[in-house]
């Protein structure tokens, strides 16, 4: 079995009483692209603190690639904050320049790279302009090379994907793409789960400090089951009223999700004696309805209770 | 290392582009020379008039003193655009009139009207020796000082002058007699390995008080001109997230040495570009003499420690916060601290020798300051108290660099509130 890129073992980390991060175990395969999914304050940044060793854990073990995770280790991880991390009132060339060299790295090493990763964002122009000059797509783009700008073999990346417009996304999209067909592990959080679905070889997902999710996108479905049913009815929401059986509606307008605690078949001989049905179709959960069931409003009280 | 000297080149860098460094090492000294080069211009500009005053001089023999004295005052003064004070016009007036107050009351009315800008009533006894009657002088402009002082001090010599001559002195003698005699302060007269003796040196206010100020001075402005801008980098790495990416990438104590290096580097630069101009000063006044190579050595040998050591503190206390208020009240006590360090240093410059300055100088955050002012007054203080104070100096500042370490480490990740002291303690303790 090859090293994998991150290695978690049964890691717990607590400040000041509270556990943030509970027996948590998680293995990213070296070149994959690994997910990180939660609600706020779940315990995502603390684990990505501890890979990072900018924080150690109270109990367990972590080796980033094959190595346990230490000062040295980190010189192999490029980081993307999320939103900031940048000096205002820097030029974007010396910040590049900066970070690079606090990884190791000489200028000499580290002038092709800053120029082509700012020539493959478009951004040339802005090499020697002042960061808060810059607008906060560029801004994003500029702290993302910064996190590639050593050469990491992992990158870590906390939602690189947030505020920026489609163009800007689409630009970093493909930017992690092209760095994971080079070989660099790439582990990011998210809120956006249309994202970690379309780009995430595995997802792992915590839940107040434990581990809830972690699998292909296939496996966690499968974990699921088919019992998400999308229906399109000529009476619209309201046509769902009286229902037997339905466990949840989640209404999207032009159609609706809906879970049953019978079979399918029972609805649609439901609903086909109430109103026109245009679409019936048996599908696996989304990754967002998935995330909802576990973390909504419903978990939340149990976990209460 | 060569991550530690990254940091302090950019920590430099930027502290060298700061505001606060431009401030100190431009601004401060061309704004208080420039005051003085004007207040030096003014002062021999601001008043170039033509004062004309009367004399009323009943004695009838003083007045060519005056008309005298005031010549030789405006050939001083010089003329033309080259003119550096008011010329005195004196003019001797008529003494007829039936009592003193018409006499003042008429000329009072000149002096409204601007005929005359003061006047001046020598009474007719006034050469009496026994004579109470004093010599008044009149104007509308009381606050001009000027003439009335130049007057009060050459009517008064020349009514010394002649009643001396009256009384049968002779008013040379007497001046040569009353000649104010002065008591210089030296050092001690050395003696040579060869038997000679190397003669005394006379102490002068230069090497008495200014020395010991100049480095004072120099000292707190060095150490404080980074205070300021360690608060706004800190602030602005921990509010932006830099910090965490610093921390990804090296460790904490890399990145406060780092920091620190830079401090100490900034704080040197500016203490070498005063030294290098205290020393082309000495100089220039031909007094090469009092540039004390030793003393420079334990100058820069205090000024390490000391930017080492506040700007530790600085640096950690500033981490533990999460915005620039909470930062500057929570560095109060620090600057307080540092304040109190350079004005009790003022008390040392008095006895430098007492108890209390010895107390002072072997307290380690007051060492840099105290001791530095002890060894910059001579005789100097025993070697063995340098070298305590320094030993205890080294060992605090390794202390508190230690300690700001391990607050650093948490305060870099921590938001919201700032701690208290015992929670201090307690990340210190971790």
């Amino acid at each position: 079995m090859p090293t994998p890129a991150v290695d978690v073992r049964r890691v717990s980390k607590s400040f000041d009483g509270h556990r943030a991060v509970d027996d948590l175990s998680l293995m990213v395969p070296e070149g994959a692209i690994y997910g990180f999914i939660g609600p706020n304050g779940s315990g995502k940044t603390t684990t990505l603190r501890m890979i990072l060793n900018i924080i150690g854990p109270d109990s367990g073990s972590i080796d980033v690639l094959g190595e346990p995770a230490s000062a040295a280790t980190r010189d192999a991880i490029g980081y993307l904050p999320e939103e900031r991390g940048l000096y205002k009132k820097m030029q974007v060339r010396r910040l590049l320049r900066y970070y690079g060299r606090l990884k190791g790295r000489t200028t000499a090493e580290l002038d092709p790279v800053i120029a082509r990763w700012l020539e493959r964002l478009q951004l040339s122009d802005w090499a020697d302009k002042r960061v808060d000059q810059l607008s906060k797509g560029m801004a994003q783009k500029v702290q993302f090379v910064a996190a590639i700008v050593a050469r990491p073999r992992l990158l870590i990346l906390d939602e690189p994907f947030s505020g920026l417009d489609p163009v800007n996304a689409d630009a970093l999209r493909s930017a992690v793409l092209e760095l994971r067909r080079e070989g660099t592990t790439i582990v990011f959080s998210t809120h956006d789960m249309g994202t970690a679905e379309k780009m995430c070889d595995r997802i792992l997902m915590i839940f107040q400090g434990r581990k809830v999710l972690d699998g292909s996108m296939k496996e966690i479905q499968a974990e699921y089951g088919h019992d998400t049913i999308r229906v399109a009815l000529s009476g619209g929401l309201s046509a769902l009223d009286g229902v037997a059986g339905l466990e949840s509606v989640t209404d999207h307008g032009n159609y609706q999700d809906v879970r049953v605690r019978g079979s399918a078949n029972a609805l649609l001989q439901q609903l086909v004696t109430r109103t026109e049905v245009r679409h019936f179709e048996i599908m696996h959960p989304s990754l967002a309805d998935i995330f909802i069931r576990i973390a909504g409003p419903a978990a939340a009280t149990e976990g209460a209770a | 290392m060569t991550r530690i000297l990254a940091v302090a080149q950019n920590e430099l860098l930027g502290l060298l582009r700061s505001k606060f460094f431009i401030v100190g090492l431009v601004v401060v000294p061309v704004l208080v020379g420039g005051v003085m080069a004007f207040m030096g211009y003014a002062s021999s500009r601001v008043d170039r008039e033509d004062r004309h005053f009367g004399v009323v001089d009943r004695t009838g023999v003083i007045y060519p003193a005056i008309e005298s004295a005031a010549a030789r005052h405006n050939e001083q003064a010089g003329s033309g655009m080259g003119r550096s004070g008011p010329h005195f016009l004196p003019e001797r007036l008529d003494a007829a009139a039936p009592n003193d107050e018409d006499l003042t009351a008429r000329l009072s009315d000149q002096v409204r009207r601007g005929d005359l800008f003061g006047f001046l009533v020598i009474p007719a006894d006034v050469l009496d020796a026994t004579s109470t009657a004093p010599v008044k002088y009149f104007s509308a402009n009381t606050s001009y000082t000027t003439l009335s002082s130049w007057l009060s001090s050459t009517v008064g010599a020349e009514i010394q002058r002649q009643r001396l001559t009256r009384a049968g002195v002779d008013p040379v003698l007497v001046a040569r007699l009353t000649k104010r005699v002065d008591v210089p302060s030296y050092g001690l007269v050395e003696r040579n390995a060869d038997g000679s003796t190397t003669s005394a040196r006379q102490v002068d206010e230069v090497q008495r008080f200014g020395i010991p100020i100049f480095f004072l001075v120099l000292m707190f402005m060095s150490v404080m001109s980074n205070a300021q801008h360690l608060i706004n980098t800190i602030i602005e790495e921990k509010m932006s997230k830099i910090s965490e990416v610093l921390l990804g990438s090296i460790t904490a104590f890399q990145l406060l040495a780092g920091k620190l290096l830079g401090i100490v580097g900034v704080s040197l630069l500016l203490a070498l570009v005063y030294l290098v101009g205290g020393i082309y000063t000495l100089f220039n006044l031909g007094r090469p003499d009092l540039i004390n190579l030793g003393l420079l050595g334990w100058f820069l040998v205090f000024l390490l420690c000391a930017s080492l050591l506040y700007g530790a503190l600085f640096q950690a206390l500033s981490s533990a916060c999460s915005d620039l208020k909470d930062a500057q009240s929570m560095l109060q006590p620090a600057m307080m601290g540092l304040m109190m360090a350079y004005l009790s240093s003022m008390m040392v410059i008095r006895a430098p020798d007492s108890a209390f300055a010895t107390t002072l100088s072997l307290i380690p955050p007051l060492t840099p300051f105290a001791m530095l002012l002890r060894l910059a007054m001579p005789p100097g203080p025993p070697i063995w108290q340098v070298l305590l104070s320094v030993v205890m100096l080294m060992g605090t500042t390794t202390a508190v660099v230690w300690a700001a370490g391990r607050i650093f480490r948490i305060g870099l990740l921590m938001q919201g509130k700032p701690p208290n002291l015992p929670e201090l303690l307690r990340w210190i303790r971790k």
